[in-house]
């Protein structure tokens, strides 16, 4: 449970929550998409609630509806005439690498191309700020950094704010703007926040290149290390 | 052995018990009273078709049959849907559906006479209470089971109560009803022969015990044949109708 965390996304940052298990990061995504209230004190995003996308870390998409549709679905609770919006889904599912294959349905794609379907329909409706909650934790280390580096690139492209949540700290700095540390839950909190150094545009997958990511990465682990209470080796479990 | 000639096989085998069978009837092996040969039953079979006395018969049960089905599947998503929905409701009917799914739901057969007479009503009743309570439970769990995060992502595409409905449970719902299709139209045909069989005026049901009654065990089981390829027929059916609307599975 996290005890109180003041974060700032600022415009077109991208943000990084970086956490032992149990420290409420995906609780805090929860309440700033209204999902969950805050036991107390109150979530207040300067974006309306329909300029907010969330990507979970299950792509969770309608198995009874194909590629197309199922990126369409946003676009049509909007009000956007029907073929407009299947328009609209296969000009996003091109764009997230999956021409050909608007006609599939989730269970005859793979884990990867089911995220980016995902993706491509929370684009769709052009978020100003778009969460994520371990949206790559189930996917192998191949298909992940691909994942990663296009999520990178779209979200860059489109000036879109981020706000993600990972256990991941390589994947925290090759990503990020800014990264916020929690501690140890029950009453977790934040305790340090970083400005990443590395330049930008940037492939976040060879982030680790540059000389300034293994400071940074060292400060990071010790840091955490310490939040979760325990010798480095335990939190590396810990962290995992 | 190659799988896909599996059935060549069956057929085979089929072939030789019905030959063995035959032969052990016509040397005298076999007490035609109790065990009538194939040729006996084929004979009693293309009888019934021949005069065609049975139609009025196979009418009578397939009417029973389908408005009993239709009548449980619809009656048993209305009540399951109310379950799910309204905590007070299901308080209330989950109990009685519970101590009706125990119970084998056939012993209601003569009290469904007495209610509602010989005729038509009571094996609809009787098909009806079968299936209504097999798919009042499929619906009921189902609906409480739906996937969380499904809802979640159609709440967080902005999705009201409605696109819930028609994109979520609705799909849901017809998934499950489906995969319980096959139970259910045993089931209906279960009640309306079982009924037919307590007391009527026509019917597959109502010839069974016909056949009983003057020991025609060779009618019997004709009967019995008839009301498998019926049941087959309609299973092939169903399937079909599962295949198109599951075809995202």
């Amino acid at each position: 449970m996290l005890e109180r965390a003041s974060l700032v996304v600022a415009r077109g940052q991208f943000v990084s929550l970086v956490g032992p298990s149990g420290s409420g990061k995906s609780s805090l995504l929860r309440a700033a998409i209204g999902l969950q209230q805050p036991l107390a004190g109150t979530v207040d995003p300067e974006v309306a609630p329909s300029d907010i996308g969330i990507l979970f870390q299950d792509d969770a998409l309608l198995p009874w509806r194909t590629a197309r549709d199922n990126v369409a679905l946003g676009l049509t609770f909007r009000n956007v005439p029907r073929k407009s919006a299947l328009e609209q889904a296969d000009h996003w599912l091109d764009r997230v690498g999956l021409a050909g294959f608007e006609h599939r349905y989730p269970r005859h794609l793979s884990g990867g191309q089911r995220k980016r379907v995902a993706l491509a329909q929370v684009l769709a409706l052009t978020p100003k700020l778009l969460l994520m909650d371990e949206p790559f934790a189930s996917l192998d280390a191949i298909v992940r950094a691909r994942v990663v580096q296009d999520v990178a690139s779209l979200v860059e492209e489109q000036q879109i704010s981020a706000l993600l949540v990972t256990h991941d700290l390589e994947e925290a700095i090759g990503l990020s703007d800014r990264i916020y540390l929690l501690s140890q839950g029950p009453r977790a909190r934040i305790t340090h926040e970083y400005a990443v150094p590395l330049p930008r545009p940037r492939d976040p997958v060879r982030a680790r290149m540059h000389p300034a990511f293994a400071p940074l990465y060292d400060q990071l682990w010790n840091d955490l290390s310490e939040a979760v209470g325990a010798r480095p080796t335990a939190a590396a479990e810990a962290a995992e | 052995m190659n799988p896909r000639y599996a059935w060549l096989r069956q057929l085979i085998a089929f072939g030789i018990l019905l030959l063995v069978w035959e032969a052990a009837g016509y040397a005298g092996m076999l007490n035609p009273l109790f065990m009538p040969s194939p040729s006996a039953i084929g004979s009693a079979l293309y009888e019934l078709f021949s005069d065609g006395r049975i139609w009025p018969h196979l009418e009578a049960t397939f009417t029973a049959a389908l408005a009993g089905l239709a009548l449980g599947i619809f009656i048993g998503i209305v009540l399951g849907v109310v379950g799910a929905l309204v905590p007070l409701f299901a308080e209330l009917i989950e109990p009685v559906m519970t101590i009706l799914n125990a119970i084998p739901r056939v012993i209601l057969a003569p009290l469904f006479v007495i209610w509602l007479g010989i005729g038509l009503a009571s094996k609809v009743a009787l098909a009806f209470i079968l299936v209504a309570v097999l798919i009042f439970f499929t619906v009921f769990t189902g609906i409480r089971q739906v996937d969380r995060r499904l809802v979640e992502r159609i709440v967080t595409l902005g999705g009201g109560r409605w696109a819930l409905v028609r994109h979520v449970y609705l799909p849901s719902v017809t998934a499950w009803i489906l995969g319980n299709m096959k139970v259910a139209v045993g089931f209906a045909f279960t009640g309306a022969v079982v009924g037919e069989f307590v007391a009527a005026t026509s019917g597959l049901g109502y010839l069974l015990s016909f056949a009983q009654s003057t020991y025609n065990s060779a009618l019997m089981l004709a009967l019995v044949l008839l009301i498998m390829v019926v049941v087959l027929l309609i299973f092939a059916i169903a399937g079909r109708l599962e295949k198109y609307l599951l075809r995202w599975n």
